[in-house]
């Protein structure tokens, strides 16, 4: 059966799951493992800290809002220990609030908790092959960013100082519903390379040490006087 | 004054400035001296005298006891005959037939006083009348021969001229004759040599008060003040009288006042040379040292004194002026060619010319003693006065200009302060919104929206309540809807689009339904800045019903989004949507709305609505409604947004 070929393939991929809500966290369990995830569920950040310190998960869903602290530093100490683990937040909203605070620490987009079991499982296995997903609000959110204001916007922080001219014209491309392969033939690239750049878009998003943190801030602040 | 005509002068390269020097400076002295000889023409004209037969030249002087003959006019060479002045005796005759009308002496000039006898009796003493004194001055004298000492046939003329310096005697030619044939001459001079002089005094000191008060105003422009003076000085040297009594200190102070001549000069001199960029040196006072020690002699000396050493001082130091100011004002002129400056030197000219021709006529080289100096110094206040309203208007019209300027830039930085405050405003707005936003979305985050995804996950885990999963699966929808509309999205809608696609992707994954996306026009729709949040909430409904209406009651395999912006016919570029799927269509009623199930009529009523709200345009159609369409399958709606979104929401219906 097609499943059944599906789940050898995805047998050695290991999914980390964090989710305080016990409901939310059944069906997300029960979709990834029905696609064949080898899925380790918790419900705090210490039984989540429990499964990472038994081995690099492939993949870390985590929610944010958690009973015993804030995801956020989760994704921060895994991605400092594992930097080959794809991590990924579980929103409610997919709102910039709770998911652009995840990527400045090293997250590559989000899962809707009510999202399709089909979509959960296709989301998961996008990002295993290494295609990092955004959505068009978050891509929205981050060209805003990049056009000057004269006063700080509200929400969370965010450096777009790194992101390259053609970086921001594909943003501006998904913020609009445009596919990839429209983007692409705008801007004249290759279907293929806009994963890549997405990929770049997120890394470039990311603060990926504390010293970093501050110095960045100390730039942009420099950049601003 | 400063030096600004010259900065904006355009820099010339040297041999052309001074070419173009050298051609002004031709042009200026040629026009100094049209003036110059103009001046020597009128000078040259002799006054219209009263008929000749009338005129007496032929005398008898008698003199320290020595008679002899002699011919008016008469240059006497003593400076002083006071006790024993020179007596001029001659016959006239008075024809018989004319003892009707009475008969005059006229003298139309003489220096400096004259005591007529006619028979014996004294018809006239000059000495009397104060104007006739003033030796400046060119007064005439007339005087009626009483009838009862008048007879037919000859008659005796004695004239005694008193001489007091500081200028010798002089007696011109006199006329003995019927009254009404020398009045009209003795008019003339008059009005020329004395009339003339009150009325250009009185001008002097209407000039002095103006010229005051302008340096009383701006006492940075000094020389304004120094010409006040000037004015002042000439007002009260013309109204004060010669003394002819003893000494008293009231006469003194009369004597320095009116010798004044060698202070005014060096006063209209220091104006020159201020008004021509001149700085004020120390050195300057040296100017005002001939007017001191006149001053002095009228107060410690006598009289006789001052009357020397006027001419010795004050007429060389009123030629020097003259002189000096003549160079100033050709400078000044030539530097920064200005009307002030070209009237100024036009009158130094005329001035100068009548000093020279009074200085040729007190050493007897011109056959008359008129003296015109005095009289052409009122080119000079014409002068100051036509400079003085021509700078005035300037100033005034540049003050027009200035106030023109900034009135124009005041409305200028108005017009941006507006547009920048309109700006801020919006801006503050749009934080605002972001702000609310911002606390909503919380809100929701940490309420409604978990309780709502718990429900999806609780009824999934029942198999029996698939609808409430789909409500509360609506309802999260629903509320990303909201959020993402309070977006702060600049105006572009197809930022609103773009996250809609997402929503409508995943809703219609489930229901293998395909959503083929077409922006027609590259950069889909026109932006709207006056786009608000309620806008798009109304619009991604009305789309989201459309979809809904294709997923629920048309059994589409497909649905088509076409995104394109249209040329009006007025013009105008307005956006147009069209979703369009290949589902089985469905009947739509004469008034609009959908014949089918009433659940679809109300979802077609609610997209007619919002529609209207917006301002759109709203267009059904579906292949049900006529077999004529041929290839056209499906149901099409097609949304043409306005050119404006309305600020309100108005139209309801």
């Amino acid at each position: 059966m097609n499943s059944l070929s599906e789940g050898a393939k995805a047998e050695a991929i290991t999914v980390v799951l964090l989710e305080d809500d016990a409901p939310t966290l059944w069906r997300l369990q029960d979709a990834l493992t029905k696609a064949g995830y080898q899925v380790k569920a918790a419900g705090t950040l210490a039984e989540a800290r429990a499964c990472l310190a038994q081995g690099a998960p492939k993949v870390l869903l985590t929610d944010l809002q958690l009973p015993d602290g804030h995801g956020v530093d989760l994704i921060r100490e895994t991605r400092r220990r594992f930097p080959d683990t794809e991590i990924m937040v579980i929103s409610i909203l997919g709102d910039e609030e709770s998911v652009i605070s995840a990527i400045t620490v090293g997250a590559t987009g989000y899962l809707l908790k009510d999202a399709f079991p089909t979509d959960i499982a296709a989301t998961v296995r996008d990002l295993v092959a290494g295609h990092s997903p955004i959505s068009a609000s978050i891509a929205r959110f981050i060209v805003r960013r990049t056009q000057s204001t004269p006063e700080p916007p509200p929400g969370p922080a965010l450096n777009t100082t790194k992101l390259t001219p053609r970086e921001i014209d594909i943003l501006w491309g998904i913020a609009k519903g445009f596919s990839y392969a429209e983007i692409a033939s705008h801007l004249g690239l290759s279907r293929q390379t806009v994963p890549g750049h997405i990929k770049n878009i997120y890394r470039k998003l990311e603060v990926h040490t504390r010293g970093e943190a501050v110095f960045e801030a100390v730039q942009q602040g420099l950049i601003k006087l | 004054m400063n030096d600004h005509a010259d900065d904006a002068q355009p820099e010339l390269p040297g041999r052309e400035r001074r070419r173009l020097q050298s051609s002004r400076l031709i042009q200026y002295l040629l026009l100094q001296a049209v003036i110059a000889g103009g001046c020597v023409v009128a000078l040259l004209q002799s006054l219209p005298g009263p008929p000749a037969q009338y005129q007496m030249t032929a005398f008898q002087l008698s003199q320290a006891g020595i008679e002899r003959a002699v011919t008016l006019p008469y240059f006497s060479p003593r400076r002083d005959a006071m006790n024993d002045p020179p007596r001029f005796s001659a016959q006239f005759v008075r024809p018989s037939g004319e003892a009707a009308q009475p008969w005059s002496v006229f003298l139309p000039r003489f220096t400096n006083g004259v005591e007529v006898s006619v028979n014996d009796v004294v018809i006239l003493d000059s000495r009397r009348d104060p104007t006739a004194n003033r030796p400046d001055r060119n007064t005439p004298a007339i005087a009626v021969i009483p009838a009862s000492v008048l007879r037919d046939g000859d008659n005796a003329i004695s004239i005694r001229l008193f001489i007091w310096g500081p200028i010798t005697g002089f007696l011109d030619r006199i006329w003995v004759g019927p009254d009404e044939l020398l009045r009209p001459s003795y008019d003339l001079r008059t009005l020329v040599f004395v009339t003339l002089p009150v009325v250009f005094s009185s001008w002097q000191a209407i000039l002095a008060v103006i010229l005051g008060i302008m340096w009383v105003m701006r006492r940075h422009e000094a020389a304004y003040g120094v010409l006040a003076a000037a004015m002042a000085v000439g007002v009260g040297q013309a109204f004060l009288q010669t003394p002819m009594g003893g000494e008293t200190p009231l006469s003194k102070l009369n004597v320095i006042l009116i010798s004044s001549a060698p202070i005014e000069s060096a006063l209209v001199l220091t104006f020159a040379l201020l008004f021509s960029g001149w700085k004020w040196q120390r050195y300057g006072w040296i100017l005002f040292i001939p007017g001191v020690l006149l001053a002095l002699a009228g107060l410690f000396g006598n009289q006789a004194m001052v009357r020397a050493l006027f001419l010795i001082l004050a007429v060389p130091m009123v030629g020097i002026s003259l002189l000096i100011m003549a160079i100033v004002t050709a400078r000044s002129a030539l530097r920064r060619p200005n009307v002030a400056s070209l009237l100024l030197g036009c009158a130094v000219t005329i001035m100068l010319t009548c000093w020279i021709a009074d200085l040729l006529s007190v050493f007897q080289m011109t056959p008359n003693r008129i003296f015109t100096a005095r009289l052409s110094y009122s080119a000079m206040l014409v002068a100051i006065g036509a400079g003085l309203t021509w700078r005035f208007a300037r100033a005034l019209n540049q003050v027009d200009g200035f106030a023109g300027r900034l009135v124009t830039q005041v409305r200028e930085a108005e017009e941006k302060l507006k547009v920048s405050f309109a700006r801020e405003e919006e801006r503050a707005r749009a934080a605002a919104l972001a702000r609310e936003r911002t606390r909503l979305m919380r809100d929701l985050h940490d309420g409604l929206g978990g309780q709502l995804v718990s429900i999806v996950a609780l009824s999934e885990r029942g198999n029996g309540s698939a609808g409430i999963g789909d409500a509360a699966r609506a309802a999260l929808k629903d509320l990303r809807l909201v959020i993402d509309s309070m977006d702060d999205i600049g105006g572009d809608l197809m930022l609103a689009l773009g996250s809609w696609r997402e929503r409508a992707m995943a809703q219609l994954r489930p229901h293998d339904i395909a959503l083929d996306w077409r922006a027609v026009t590259p950069q889909g729709l026109p932006v709207h800045p006056e786009l608000r949040p309620w806008h798009v909430i109304q619009i991604v409904r009305l789309l989201d019903e459309a979809v809904t209406n294709a997923v629920k009651h048309a059994n589409a395999k497909r649905i088509t989004v076409r995104i394109e912006t249209l040329a009006g016919t007025d013009g105008l570029e307005r956006g147009c949507i069209t979703v369009e799927d290949d589902g089985k269509g469905f009947e739509i009623t004469s008034d609009g709305a959908a014949a089918g199930a009433i659940k679809a009529a109300r979802g077609l009523r609610n997209m007619r609505s919002r529609a209207a709200r917006c301002g759109a345009e709203l267009e059904l159609s579906s292949c049900a409604q006529g077999a004529d369409h041929g290839t056209d399958q499906g149901t099409r709606v097609r949304l043409t947004l306005p050119h404006r979104f309305p600020d309100s929401d108005g139209a309801a219906g």
